[in-house]
């Protein structure tokens, strides 16, 4: 095993086997943030926070839905991270009732990363920290690399506990083969991920696999590259 | 076509099947191989080639049309058709006219009818105890296949399956059930290619399988590596 923080925390998500509810804590292991949490809202999954380090960073997240306003919410919307490495010195973004909400919580710096799968929104993680601190660049690009695999892991886990309707006969599997070379061109992504997301689509819709791979190969369906998720502003 | 011409052809498509043997190969470009021969030198509108699966079901591996319809009926044939009795009774099975009796097979019946397709023959693709699967000769015509067509596909079927099961000697390790295993797990990557390349170039399922199966014959690489390097993005057409 590695000493690398960030390796660490990288192998522990990769091997964590469905304990959705640890997934947060990798992030404070190799980021300098008092506590972290993961939340699915958006399009795709109904909004829940699915794992906290700690009874704040629970509270954080569940502030920001029951306000509908917050740093989690805008790193989805614009597909990229919320940096506000010091609160007390202002801050660029307008979320009065949020900030309002959190002023006794003793937070000095809030950061929020998208999950995101293709063009699916999934969630964000949200982390915090009780002094001002600031996340290097480097740091953003690994909490990035570790917000997909979190990404991947809560639509695996989404699908796979549903019961979409089975795809048995050779036949449709061929047609969802082609579908999937479709998508991975659209997307530029894997095969894995083309089926993922054709899979995602289906179960979001309540349709079969086949429906939707017949549909994306007569063009009626078409997934559109978004830009992958940057360096985020502070 | 006259006679000579047509047996010409005949003489080098099986000495290009055996120069596949001998070169050594890809089961399913020897299959495409032989259901392109069939295609163009009997008398028949399309041809198809269905192995046993790692389940003990039939299953489409090669045929002159990437049409999905095409593929479709085939596929229904498997569960209840022409080649499914084929593959159990290890005889040719020949219907000279589906229009005659379509309650026997009723999707399958129903699907070849609706693609303007009249007549269809299985032919097992066996050597002594074992057959591996069925070749299938579609015709658009109602009428039995003349006799010399039918030897000349079975004897076509014959090189190709002596072949398969030769090269399984040659190489102990792998089953013959592997080996056929793996020719049918190619085609997932050979379908996803095809999506590859009709979203890329913007054509048809059909369309995009005819672009690759070119690039692999005028490159002499195998369909699969072709697929590989396609789904993979390090080729692009």
């Amino acid at each position: 095993m590695s000493n690398d923080p960030f390796q660490v925390a990288s192998d522990a998500l990769t091997h964590s086997a469905g304990q959705i509810s640890d997934l947060a804590r990798p992030f404070v292991r190799f980021l300098p943030v008092s506590g972290a949490s993961i939340s699915t809202f958006g399009s795709f999954l109904g909004a829940e926070t699915i794992s906290a380090t700690d009874a704040r960073a629970g509270r954080v997240d569940e502030l920001q839905f029951d306000l509908g306003e917050g740093p989690c919410w805008d790193a989805v919307l614009n597909r990229r991270p919320v940096l506000e490495p010091d609160l007390s010195a202002g801050i660029s973004a307008s979320w009065p009732a949020f900030l309002e909400a959190i002023q006794h919580e003793g937070i000095g710096a809030i950061f929020a990363f998208p999950l995101l799968f293709g063009p699916l929104e999934i969630g964000a993680v949200d982390l915090y920290s009780v002094a001002p601190v600031s996340l290097s660049v480097e740091q953003q690009r690994q909490t990035l690399a570790l917000s997909a695999i979190v990404s991947r892991i809560l639509l695996r886990n989404a699908i796979t506990n549903d019961d979409t309707p089975g795809e048995t006969t050779t036949f449709s599997r061929r047609l969802i083969h082609q579908a999937t070379g479709m998508v991975l061109a659209q997307l530029g992504t894997t095969p894995e991920d083309a089926h993922l997301i054709i899979r995602a689509r289906a179960y979001a819709e309540n349709r079969s696999m086949l429906d939707v791979a017949q549909d994306i190969i007569e063009r009626r369906i078409r997934f559109t590259a978004l830009p992958e998720s940057g360096e985020g502003t502070s | 076509m006259n006679e000579t011409m047509r047996l010409e052809q005949l003489f080098d498509a099986f000495a290009t099947l055996a120069d596949t043997l001998v070169a050594g190969y890809d089961v399913l470009d020897l299959l495409q191989l032989l259901v392109e021969n069939c295609r163009d030198l009997l008398d028949v509108d399309s041809a198809g080639i269905l192995l046993e699966n790692a389940a003990g079901r039939l299953e489409v591996v090669a045929s002159t049309s990437e049409a999905n319809t095409l593929v479709e009926m085939m596929q229904l044939d498997a569960d209840a058709g022409p080649c499914l009795e084929c593959f159990h009774t290890r005889a040719i099975v020949s219907v000279p006219d589906i229009d005659v009796d379509p309650s026997r097979w009723p999707d399958f019946c129903a699907t070849a009818l609706a693609q303007g397709i009249h007549s269809v023959y299985a032919i097992p693709l066996r050597l002594r105890e074992t057959t591996i699967g069925t070749l299938n000769l579609m015709r658009n015509d109602r009428g039995e296949l003349n006799q010399r067509d039918i030897r000349a596909a079975q004897a076509l079927a014959d090189v190709a399956t002596i072949g398969i099961l030769q090269e399984r000697t040659v190489r102990d390790a792998s089953t013959l059930r592997d080996q056929l295993q793996h020719a049918l797990s190619s085609r997932i990557i050979i379908e996803q290619a095809k999506g590859v390349v009709a979203e890329t170039a913007n054509v048809s399922i059909e369309a995009a399988f005819a672009l690759i199966r070119e690039h692999a014959r005028s490159n002499q690489t195998a369909l699969r590596l072709v697929a590989q390097q396609l789904v993979t993005r390090d080729l692009r057409f």
